[in-house]
C-alpha cells in the first residue's frame, strides 16, 4: 500500500507477467513512456488503447485575483499535459466504488447537507479550457458569503429559541413541583421567605390561619370570644384593616378572659394542667388525630395526652371515624 | 498519434514484432492496474507519477434545472507530469 513503484520494479513485475527478460522489459517500459512524453510534446496527442489519452493543452493568459491582497494579476499562458484514462480502465479502477450512484437530493435533504454546490463550479472549469475563468471567482465568492452568514444567523436564533423554551419548561416544572410538594415543604418555604425577605407578606395571609391556632381556638367557647372579637374593633378601629394585629388582640383578650389559658398554652407543658370537666364532645372526622384535636381546641399540639387520658385511649390508638370523643376542659394547676 | 502509430513506433524501437508489442503493452497496463488497485503509485523519472486518488462525494447542482445531486465518491487515475517534462513545456 502507498508504495512508490519505480522503473526497475515495474520492469521486474512486467518480466514476470509478460515472459521477457528483465533488461528487455526495462527497455520496453522506458521506451513506452519515452514515446508518450516525446510525442505529446511534438504532436500534442497520444492515444494508447487500454490506457488512455495524453493531450497537450495550451492555456491562454487569464486574469486572477490574489486572495490575500485582492490584487489582480495575469497568469500567463502556458502548456499543460492532461491525461484522460480509457473508459474501460477508469471503470476497472473505480470498481470498489462502483456500487454508488448519483442521487438526486430533495430540498429537505439539501437543507441538512448545507450548501456545498458552489465548489462544483471550480473543478469543472479547471478541466475545461477555461478562457472565461476570470469572471468566475468573483460571483462564486459573492454567493458564498451571504449563505454562510444566513446559516450562522439561523443557528444563533435557533439557539436562543431553544434556550428560551428550556428555561420556560424548567420554570414550569419547578412551579408544578412546588405546587405538588406544598403540603410537605410549604411551611419551611414560607418560613424561609419570611426570614429572608420580611417585606414580602404575600404568603403570610394564606399561612397564618393554617399555622396560628388562635382564631380557631375560639371555637370551644364561641359565644364569649366572638363577642370579644367584635368588641375590639369597635374600641380600636384604626387597627382593623391589618390582619396580624387583629389576631394578636384576640389573643390578648382571651388571655385576660380565660384564666390566662392561652398564655400558658404558649409555654405548653403537659404537666401544668388538670382536667376540670368536659369542654366539648367532638365527632371524629376522617383524617383527624388527637394531636390535631389538641391543636384545634387548645391551640397546642403538645396537649394531646390530656385528650388521650380523658378518653382512656393509648397513644398508639387511632381515632375511629364518626366516634365521639370528649374534649377535657383544662385548668392550670 | 493514435494507438496504431504508437504501437508501430514502439515495436520499431524495441525490435519486437507488432503482436509481441501489443501483448507487452497489455501486460504492462495489467501490471500497473494491479499496483493501482493496491493503492501504489507508479513513478517514472522523466515522465511523471501515475496514481489513483479518491475523490470525495459532493453535491452538485444542474445549473439549468437547479436539481441538486449527490455525486458519489470515486477513484480516479491521475497523472502528474514530472518537473523534467514540465520544463520542456512552454
Amino acid at each position: 500500500m502507498d508504495k512508490k513503484i519505480n522503473l526497475s520494479q515495474l520492469a521486474d513485475m512486467l518480466s514476470q507477467q509478460g515472459g521477457m527478460s528483465k533488461s528487455a522489459s526495462e527497455q520496453f517500459v522506458k521506451t513506452f513512456f519515452d514515446i508518450i512524453s516525446n510525442t505529446v510534446l511534438q504532436e500534442g496527442l497520444v492515444k494508447v488503447k487500454g490506457f488512455g489519452t495524453f493531450k497537450l493543452l495550451q492555456m491562454e493568459d487569464r486574469e486572477s485575483v490574489n486572495v490575500n491582497t485582492g490584487e489582480r494579476f495575469t497568469i500567463e499562458g502556458h502548456q499543460k499535459i492532461s491525461f484522460t484514462p480509457d473508459a474501460e480502465l477508469k471503470e476497472r479502477i473505480n470498481k470498489p466504488f462502483a456500487a454508488f450512484e448519483i442521487v438526486e437530493i430533495t430540498p429537505e435533504q439539501a437543507d441538512k447537507l448545507g450548501d456545498v454546490e458552489t465548489t462544483t463550479a471550480a473543478p469543472e472549469s479547471n478541466s475545461a479550457d477555461e478562457p472565461e475563468e476570470t469572471v468566475a471567482p468573483e460571483p462564486v465568492e459573492e454567493i458564498k458569503t451571504p449563505q454562510v452568514k444566513d446559516i450562522t444567523q439561523k443557528g444563533i436564533t435557533r439557539f436562543f429559541l431553544r434556550l428560551l423554551v428550556w428555561i420556560f419548561s424548567l420554570v414550569l416544572i419547578a412551579a408544578v413541583a412546588l405546587y405538588l410538594l406544598w403540603p410537605v415543604v410549604g411551611d419551611k418555604v414560607t418560613e424561609f421567605i419570611n426570614d429572608k425577605f420580611p417585606g414580602i407578606t404575600l404568603v403570610e395571609p394564606v399561612q397564618t390561619p393554617v399555622r396560628a391556632p388562635k382564631p380557631q381556638e375560639i371555637k370551644p367557647n364561641p359565644v364569649v370570644e366572638q363577642v370579644e372579637v367584635v368588641t375590639i374593633p369597635a374600641d380600636t378601629t384604626t387597627i382593623q384593616p391589618v390582619v396580624a394585629p387583629d389576631t394578636v388582640q384576640t389573643i390578648v383578650l382571651s388571655k385576660a378572659d380565660q384564666d390566662k389559658k392561652l398564655a400558658l398554652f404558649t409555654e405548653a407543658d403537659t404537666v401544668n394542667f388538670r382536667i376540670t370537666g368536659t369542654l366539648a364532645a367532638h365527632k371524629v372526622q376522617k383524617g383527624e388525630s388527637m394531636v390535631k384535636l389538641a391543636f384545634r381546641y387548645y391551640g397546642s399540639k403538645k396537649l394531646w395526652p390530656y385528650i388521650a387520658r380523658y378518653n382512656k385511649l393509648t397513644a398508639a390508638s387511632q381515632l375511629i371515624e364518626n366516634s365521639t370523643i370528649n374534649i377535657p376542659r383544662l385548668a392550670v394547676k | 498519434m493514435n494507438n496504431k502509430q504508437f504501437l508501430t513506433e514502439l515495436s520499431g524501437k524495441c525490435q519486437l514484432t507488432p503482436e509481441k508489442t501489443a501483448s507487452q503493452v497489455q501486460a504492462l497496463i495489467e501490471v500497473m492496474e494491479n499496483l493501482w488497485s493496491n493503492g501504489d503509485s507508479v513513478s517514472l523519472s522523466g515522465f511523471g507519477v501515475l496514481e489513483v486518488k479518491k475523490k470525495n462525494e459532493r453535491v452538485s447542482v444542474n445549473p439549468t434545472t437547479g436539481v441538486r445531486m449527490l455525486i458519489p465518491p470515486k477513484l480516479v487515475l491521475t497523472y502528474k507530469p514530472s518537473s523534467l517534462l514540465k520544463d520542456k513545456l512552454k
